[in-house]
């Protein structure tokens, strides 16, 4: 089925946000917004060195500036704070301040506490640090390598190989064996990452009185693993709420930022006022965690000669900086759809993880899938060119077929339904890719580089616990836990109150909960109001990332509104005398099928909240439900894990078409056309699912084009500021991205919804990088590296143009 | 970031400021636009202990057009200069120059001779400033004097300016080339970036015949540089793609540009030599498009 | 630590303050004054969420000095409109889906304030040049263009 399943009067509609009032007015309460009396605020100062011993620090001319209250070293932090929250097993300890050594450029060596950011920032340049370099490593592969004082972990082990394993899925051996062709590429995605808007911040305060906890934070996961936060700062975890503000922007770096309201809260419990800790600029990009993935690959793909892919194999590399708070996660999410969506049989991945002197990575949109989506798009490209097949050729024979569904992958994981070459022939459609052949056909002859690339990717939806862990030697807490709940009241006059137990990202879920409450329940989206919860009420919410918000807080409300329905139905029977399975809910009221008679919503809930004599016996005052959705499909890998069981298999899918001209004198490159086809299952809303297309679409573009955490040998940043490190502007971005839809329900969510939130960033790199690759065919130039940067693209114009006869 | 303490002082008139200048030695800084310097200080960059801030001294606000001369006052914002129309007739080079300049916002505060005096090696005015052999007028309490522009530039963020001199004004002599065509164009990382290299051209054609040109790069060199034995390799040659090809290929060749993570030494050389070829054609398009 | 003394209009009200010099414009806005509209993004004026009309020109607050608009007027998002009685421009914004964190959306309504109120009808290059010098992480920019140039046609008294 490839069309939005029909008969809903709020589902599939582009309801106006109801975000966006508040936000329009400027009357959004990011975290940087809020403020408390007494309030001091911190500055952080941050080493000059990517790694060395820190033999001493002198704070005593910072505390004598008026103005400071609290000077604080890593020392002092690490008497009342322990280590940062790590998902790895074992884990890589980290603090909120560098304790006895810095393990990268920008680390936090001492924190300010001061009147001001302004006097705090004064007192920070007064702090005398005396450092003793150690050796500095920033190659991965050199990583592989490292001895002696190198090693960032010692304590770990005498290495800086974090983990490394080979999982085999499959005969991959058998399949290389009787393959015609074996198709060899090396492949580097360089670390890029969300760099929102909006940086992390919190606010942080302590009564000592009852010894607990106050922070306003723009994290995630506050009701998922915030109580680690607690295990962090001593206390038990009924003694720290979270109290999320909207965030100005994530794609997944404020997934759980740990270190800012730990250090924030540190500060705070130390100098008895609160303290507000905001990053600027200079501390996100050099400190965030929040670095996307650093991998180098050594692909092969084993091939018959008409183009049918047999097998996969991958070694690869990930730098995962200085830390290691989510363990491998990044690589059992790109497991998920290891193979594409292709039918190739085996596979099989080498994976060493590195720690090296560089910031942490955390998780960016796509958490190591859409980086998975480069590497098998670009070796399908590799493979059309390697059997003589068109591209789209080779994609259409080894896709599979929409009898296949729900199709068990290598790994273990399912996908659950789609038509990828309805998504390809829509894409191919819209973008009149005959006709740009013909006209790139022209461009040529007339010395000009028009390039048309072609991606067919899969955008896997709402991850599930399991994948944090199951690449772990020893799994350590081996959860498999990830739900979201919602509760839901709806009050003496009938208006719903909903409440998330997640935060906001820019990700429009008030308006998404609300159409499915409407929906739900036939109310009028006008009648609802969401609002978040904080620790202390919260309900358990793994929250956005991973796509999978929209689904799993459709599963959560269609719970809460099935026993709302039920407790209704109940009541209104009693009371209208009539039997359960006569009455229906429509338009807002409870009525007998047939009749007029009825009762609105608000008529039952007065009933239900003020007069507890006249309703069923057994049925208690109020109105309200709340549910708690677990992950829809999730199973354990086996034991040798040989099958990671099923952890990712919401399927949605895309094709990307852009078409580009390269400016061989300068290595420019000029968008002539971009069309964007996606399936992700039934959409709520078309207007904010766009929204993540054309947004995801340009984020992919700045990794594919611009942006790159640059570290010189030495270990310094050379993109440490805005101006160095490229987000791309709205001249950068394609003038126009078409955007087109194919519906394929999901058999396993709340109305077939798949997750789209990460949306056109699992594609466009890949997209980006055949483009290149196709616009320079003339040229024999292959795109193995991102950024594609015009200097480096340029330079590889030049050694071509000098190999030619 | 926030910039460190200075003490602050705001001027209405010339005089004021140059005493304001002549009683700190070194340690003030001017404030016209800070599009630069509070960047520079909000990063910790620089910390001057005093600014004279200029801003209210209306007398330096002035684009004029007297006996050929185009003269624009220190103090005029970018973004007046962009939409002024004596600047768009008498130099349409800098009229030009100015929209590569960052943002509207940016422009909307930076002034002429904030940019000038900054002398960012990157920056597109110092080109323009050469290749129209503009002068600049530097005052100081103790008295006043011009500059051409080719001196006006010393080195990286580094002019001839004593601290205790005020840039007051910018004047570009009239063309003595009738029918000129002119052309900046330039190269950066994405729209309204430093450039990586710009190009300042001007062209002269009779007869189909190139009379004089000015070629003059910015992002090549520790401050704006000319290539004369490029322009030279014009004069008398017919003014077409062969003329235009040979002179870009002197040009890159004569500039000995630096690496940075940016742009290689050999990219930028790359971009004098495509830069030259195009800025020379769309010069030779405009010839004859305004009377000297 | 010497104080300056400013006096400016902000969205029509006017304040008296004594600031220190070296105070940011963005921060007198969203401390001193108490309009959290305005945001913060680079402190290096590359980003532009600090964006605000001084005297009717967009400039970047995070690289001006509070001392600097002492008898300017200034305009930030707080001035064009309520929740309940918007502005064109916000109205359009959420007609066309001209934002999704908000971060950026008060800069990029400002910015287009100055547009329009220079130019009434601009073209959608002229839209585009104005977007262009803020940055956002959202939208891909396709959608801030399209509720600009949708508020252009009901500012004129177009259809909605």
């Amino acid at each position: 089925m490839t069309s939005q399943p029909t008969g809903y009067r709020w589902i599939g509609q582009s309801m106006k946000r109801v975000e966006d009032p508040r936000l329009l007015t400027g009357r959004g309460q990011y975290v940087d917004d809020i403020g408390l009396p007494n309030m001091t605020h911190a500055a952080v100062l941050r080493s000059p060195h990517a790694h060395a011993r820190i033999r001493s620090i002198d704070t005593s001319k910072a505390k004598a500036v008026p103005g400071v209250v609290l000077v604080m070293t890593g020392a002092e932090a690490a008497q009342q704070t322990g280590p940062l929250p790590c998902f790895a097993s074992p884990p890589v300890a980290q603090y909120c301040i560098a304790v006895d050594r810095v393990r990268h450029v920008g680390e936090a060596v001492a924190a300010v506490v001061a009147e001001s950011r302004y006097i705090a920032e004064d007192a920070a340049d007064l702090i005398e640090v005396e450092y003793a370099p150690l050796p500095v490593v920033i190659d991965p592969e050199e990583a592989t390598r490292s001895t002696g004082d190198a090693v960032l972990h010692p304590e770990r082990g005498p290495s800086n190989v974090a983990l490394q394993r080979t999982l085999t899925f499959g005969p991959v051996d058998e399949d290389f064996a009787r393959a015609d062709v074996v198709v060899r590429r090396k492949l580097r995605w360089p670390r890029s990452g969300a760099q929102p808007m909006e940086t992390v911040g919190a606010l942080a305060s302590y009564d000592d009185a009852t010894g607990k906890f106050s922070i306003h934070a723009n994290t995630s996961m506050y009701n998922y693993v915030g109580w680690l936060m607690a295990m962090s700062l001593k206390v038990p975890a009924h003694k720290l709420n979270i109290i999320p503000a909207i965030a100005g922007g994530s794609f997944g770096s404020k997934l759980f930022t740990h270190k800012v309201p730990i250090l924030a809260a540190t500060l705070a419990r130390a100098c008895g006022r609160p303290v507000k800790y905001l990053e600027d600029r200079i501390d996100n990009i050099m400190s965030c965690d929040n670095h996307g993935s650093d991998r180098i690959y050594d692909l092969e793909l084993a091939l018959k000669k008409d183009g049918t892919m047999l097998s996969l194999r991958m070694k690869v590399i990930d730098d995962y900086g200085a830390y290691l708070q989510f363990g491998v996660g990044h690589h059992g999410n790109a497991l998920a759809q290891l193979t594409g969506p292709y039918r190739i049989k085996s596979a099989q991945v080498s994976l060493t993880a590195v720690l090296t002197n560089k910031g942490q990575q955390g998780a960016y949109r796509g958490f190591g899938s859409e980086v998975n989506n480069f590497v098998v798009e670009r070796m399908a490209d590799a493979a059309a060119e390697a059997v003589a097949m068109d591209p789209v050729d080779i994609r259409r024979k080894n896709f599979i077929q929409p009898d296949q569904f729900p199709y068990k992958i290598p790994t273990g994981n399912l996908y659950d339904s789609g038509n990828y070459e309805a998504v390809l022939d829509k894409a191919l459609e819209m973008a009149d890719y005959h006709g740009w052949r013909r006209k790139q056909h022209e461009a040529r002859q007339a010395g000009r580089y028009v390039g048309i690339g072609l991606v067919s990717c899969q955008e896997r939806s709402v991850f599930s616990a399991t994948e944090f862990w199951f690449w772990n030697h020893e799994p350590g807490f081996a959860l498999t836990s990830s739900p979201d709940s919602v509760d839901v009241k709806i009050d003496p006059t009938g208006k719903a109150f909903v409440r998330l137990h997640a935060p906001f990202w820019g990700n429009s879920p008030e308006t998404v909960a609300t159409q499915i409450l409407a929906e739900q329940l036939t109310m009028d989206p006008a009648d609802i109001t969401v609002t978040y919860s904080d620790t202390d009420s919260g309900l358990p919410g793994t929250g956005p990332g991973g796509s999978r918000y929209t689904v799993m807080i459709a599963g959560a409300i269609a719970g809460a509104a099935k026993e709302l329905r039920e407790k209704m139905f109940k009541v209104a029977a009693h009371l209208l005398e009539a039997s359960e399975s006569d009455l229906e809910l429509r338009d807002g009221r409870v009525g007998v099928r047939g009749t007029d008679r009825g009762m609105s919503i608000g008529d039952i809930a007065l009933q239900a909240h003020y007069f507890k004599l006249s309703l069923p016996p057994d049925v208690r005052s109020g109105l309200d439900a709340r549910y708690t959705y677990d992950h829809p499909y999730t199973t354990l890998p086996n034991a040798d894990r040989t099958d990671m069981g099923v952890f990712y298999p919401i399927m949605g899918h895309m094709c990307h078409i852009p078409i580009i001209e390269v400016d061989i004198e300068t290595g420019q490159i000029t968008f002539l056309k971009y069309v964007a086809v996606h399936d992700a299952g039934t959409v709520v809303n078309p207007m904010t699912l766009a929204g993540h297309i054309r947004g995801g679409t340009v984020q992919g573009i700045g990794s594919a084009l611009y942006e790159h955490y640059y570290y010189d040998p030495s270990g310094q940043l050379l993109t440490a500021n805005f101006a160095d490190y490229l987000i791309p502007t709205l001249m950068e971005a394609p003038e126009n991205i078409e955007v087109g839809h194919v519906v394929t329900p999901s058999p396993y969510t709340e109305y077939g919804i798949k997750g789209g939130g990460e949306g056109g960033r699992m594609g466009a790199p890949a997209a980006l990088a055949s483009a290149v690759e196709d616009a320079l065919k003339p040229l024999g130039i292959k795109i193995d590296s991102l950024p594609i940067r015009p200097v480096l693209l340029r330079e590889m114009i030049r050694e071509a143009q000098q190999r030619r006869p | 970031m926030k910039p460190a303490s200075f003490s602050y002082v705001r001027p209405t008139t010339v005089e004021e400021a140059l005493s304001a200048l002549a009683q700190q030695g070194g340690e003030a800084k001017v404030l016209a636009g800070g599009q630069s310097l509070i960047a520079m200080m909000n990063l910790r960059l620089l910390k001057p202990s005093r600014l004279v801030d200029i801003n209210r001294v209306a007398a330096l606000d002035y684009i004029r057009h007297d006996n050929g001369t185009l003269a624009i006052g220190a103090l005029t914002r970018l973004s007046a200069a962009e939409r002024s129309p004596l600047v768009a007739q008498h130099c349409p080079l800098m009229t030009e120059a100015i929209q590569h300049i960052a943002h509207r916002p940016i422009r909307n505060r930076g002034t002429v001779g904030g940019n000038l005096a900054h002398a960012d090696p990157t920056s597109e005015l110092p080109a323009v400033a050469v290749a129209t052999d503009a002068t600049f007028v530097a005052r100081s309490a103790k008295g006043q004097r011009t500059i051409l522009a080719a001196d006006f530039f010393v080195g990286h963020l580094t002019t001839a300016l004593q601290p205790d001199e005020l840039l007051t004004e910018v004047r570009v002599p009239p063309s003595r080339l009738a029918g000129q065509g002119w052309s900046f164009m330039e190269v950066s990382p994405r729209k309204g970036d430093y450039a990586l290299v710009g190009v300042a051209a001007t062209l002269q054609v009779k007869d189909g015949a190139c009379q004089a040109a000015r070629l003059v790069y910015c992002g090549v060199a520790g401050r704006a540089q000319r290539v004369p034995e490029a322009e030279q390799a014009l004069v008398g040659r017919a003014a077409d793609e062969g003329a235009f090809r040979a002179a870009a290929g002197i040009a890159s060749q004569r500039v000995h540009p630096d690496s940075d993570f940016h742009a290689t030494a050999a990219y930028r050389r790359d971009l004098v030599n495509a830069l030259t070829r195009r800025a020379l054609a769309q010069a030779l398009a405009r010839c004859g498009e305004r009377s000297a | 630590m010497e104080r300056e003394e400013v006096t400016v209009t902000v969205n029509g009200v006017r304040h008296e303050r004594m600031v220190e010099p070296r105070r940011l414009l963005c921060d007198f806005i969203r401390e001193d004054l108490g309009l959290s509209g305005t945001h913060v993004g680079c402190e290096h004026g590359v980003c532009g969420m600090c964006t605000v009309l001084v005297d009717g020109r967009t400039a970047r607050s995070c690289l001006m000095f509070a001392v600097q608009v002492d008898g300017a007027s200034i305009t930030t998002v707080e001035g064009l409109g309520t929740p309940s009685k918007m502005h064109p421009l916000q109205e359009a914004f959420r007609e066309k889906h001209g934002l999704q964190c908000g971060f950026c959306t008060p800069a990029m309504l400002v910015t287009a304030l100055e547009l329009l109120d220079h130019d009434p009808n601009p073209s959608r290059d002229d839209i585009r040049e104005a977007v262009s010098s803020n940055l956002c992480r959202c939208t891909g920019y396709q959608t801030i263009v399209d509720s600009i140039e949708y508020a252009a046609t009901l500012m004129r008294g177009g259809a909605r």
